[in-house]
């Protein structure tokens, strides 16, 4: 029977569904996490009549035909790449990007790896790091003693060195734009890395072409929406039950043919 | 004798087929543009015996035959995502998209995003189509905003004036019974049937997607009177074949003088 296959697509499509809306929930206080959703679209179809084919010799073309659809797939769980609310923190080295953008990060094997998660810290050396003690991109090193650290909107970092009063320029924080964001692929500790279907990423000064601009002693906050996922959470759970339903209805039709054998 | 076999046999068939058009609607009861099927049946009235010397009058026989599906157009529930590039038809129309292989598809599901390339596709990856081509964003757009007419416009750089990437085309058929459904929440239109420019009432919301229309609650009491007429067939199709087993028993039984 046709229908139990199609049910138990219904089901593995709901159960992604809720591993979806598990993991959005579960990172519902990452910072710079951004959620995701599962997208379906109907299976292939049996065209057992064909719509139009001609119906008689006299031209008559038959108005609707017969087809029979397979069940659900899921195409993909793209990452919704909204703003994330920005909460203060009054961390110097805490930075938060309003708009679009990246910073990015150099792995311990030397490639690059790109997050919204502006939590940075300085490693022994002075360098400016995320909390795993990769180093953001371009390396930055503050000087020791050096105090009133300053990053500005368009990513300047400056200090004041000991014996001045004028602050000096240690570099400047650039972001990376991709054409398509939701194409990044993640590899958890808020990281991302390009993939073809990013596109290549361009460097840019933070606040030009479209980048957004940094906010410092601000993180930004996931951008999960408590209330849609929990109403998403209700929908998938009872979507479940009721493809599980079908499942029941087949079993006892198939139950109930083979009762009349006697 | 027979005949209520067979009669009550077209009834099930005709049930099970319907069961697996409903069992397709729960398993897209979350699937985004996916539009309803539904069975169509009739009575197909079997030929009756041509020879007239019968006694008494010839009654035909009623089979039950699935004559067609067909697909409730209507609209679905629009949910709000937030997200900019998800874009919802309000009124009767389709979006237009091309397949990598160049085909044309219809869909009403608006959930689009942006290739590697900067085009705006669906999330299978096929070409959206606009009004004069393919929509292709630059690598510094930023801030998409899509009208209600479809139009397509963002901020390119640091400019501060909007620049146009595009119009979405919106198509409505004549005769939308004719679309054919052809997976991943797209139609395909025989030949013959050629889509004409949506109506002007026709518009799209940004920041939403169509929901899919199968109406749950329905589907799931329609559930419920499909096993159930399936067992009343059953136990019709148990009680004729009793009779008929006593009738043969009894006819059987040869007089003891």
């Amino acid at each position: 029977m046709r229908a139990l296959d199609t049910a138990a697509t219904g089901m593995a499509a709901m159960d992604l569904q809720v591993q979806v809306i598990a993991g959005n929930i579960a990172n519902m206080t990452t910072t710079g996490f951004k959620s995701q959703r599962a997208e379906f679209q109907d299976l292939l179809y049996e065209h057992v009549q064909r719509i139009g084919a001609q119906a008689s010799e006299q031209g008559n073309i038959l108005p609707v035909g017969i087809e029979l659809g397979s069940g659900v797939k899921t195409v993909g769980t793209p990452r919704l790449m909204t703003q994330g609310s920005l909460a203060q923190t009054g961390n110097t080295l805490d930075v938060a990007i309003q708009g679009d953008g990246w910073f990015k990060i150099q792995m311990p094997d030397g490639t690059f790896s790109y997050t919204r998660d502006g939590s940075f810290q300085q490693d022994a050396q002075g360098r400016v790091v995320t909390a795993e003690g990769n180093v953001v991109q371009p390396t930055i090193t503050i000087p020791p003693n050096a105090s009133g650290l300053t990053i500005n909107q368009q990513g300047q970092v400056s200090v004041t060195l000991p014996g001045t009063t004028t602050s000096t320029i240690l570099g400047q924080l650039n972001l990376t734009r991709f054409a398509n964001n939701a194409g990044l692929q993640a590899n958890g500790d808020n990281l991302f890395t390009a993939t073809p279907a990013s596109g290549a990423p361009t460097d840019t000064v933070p606040g030009t072409d479209g980048a957004g601009t940094l906010q410092q002693g601000y993180l930004e906050q996931s951008n999960v929406e408590a209330v849609s996922e929990v109403s998403n959470l209700i929908a998938a759970q009872r979507a479940y039950e009721m493809n599980s339903k079908v499942i029941t209805a087949a079993d006892e039709m198939l139950q109930t043919t083979s009762q009349l054998m006697k | 004798m027979e005949n209520a076999l067979l009669v009550g046999l077209s009834r099930q068939m005709a049930l099970t087929h319907e069961l697996d058009v409903l069992a397709n609607n729960i398993a897209n009861v979350d699937t985004d543009g996916y539009k309803a099927d539904h069975t169509l049946f009739e009575q197909y009235l079997m030929p009756r015996a041509s020879d007239q010397s019968f006694p008494g009058a010839d009654r035909g026989v009623r089979f039950v035959e699935d004559r067609a599906d067909w697909i409730d157009m209507s609209q679905g529930a629009i949910q709000r995502t937030g997200n900019p590039l998800d874009v919802a038809i309000s009124g009767s129309g389709y979006f237009v998209v091309q397949t990598p292989s160049g085909q044309q598809r219809y869909t009403r599901n608006g959930a689009f995003s942006i290739s590697g390339s900067g085009q705006l596709v669906t999330s299978d990856g096929s070409q959206v189509v606009g009004s004069s081509g393919p929509i292709i964003f630059q690598s510094t757009d930023h801030d998409i905003s899509i009208g209600p007419s479809g139009i397509i416009t963002v901020r390119e750089g640091n400019s501060t004036a909007d620049s146009q990437r595009g119009t979405l085309q919106l198509v409505t058929f004549a005769q939308p019974q004719l679309l054919q459904k052809d997976g991943g929440s797209t139609f395909t239109a025989p030949a013959g049937v050629a889509a004409t420019p949506a109506p002007a009432d026709t518009t799209v919301v940004q920041g939403a997607v169509e929901k899919s229309n199968v109406n749950a609650v329905l589907a799931m009491s329609r559930l419920i009177e499909i096993t159930r007429s399936y067992t009343d067939i059953a136990n019709l199709l148990q009680a004729q074949s009793d009779e008929r087993r006593s009738a043969l028993s009894q006819l059987s039984q040869t007089p003891s003088s």
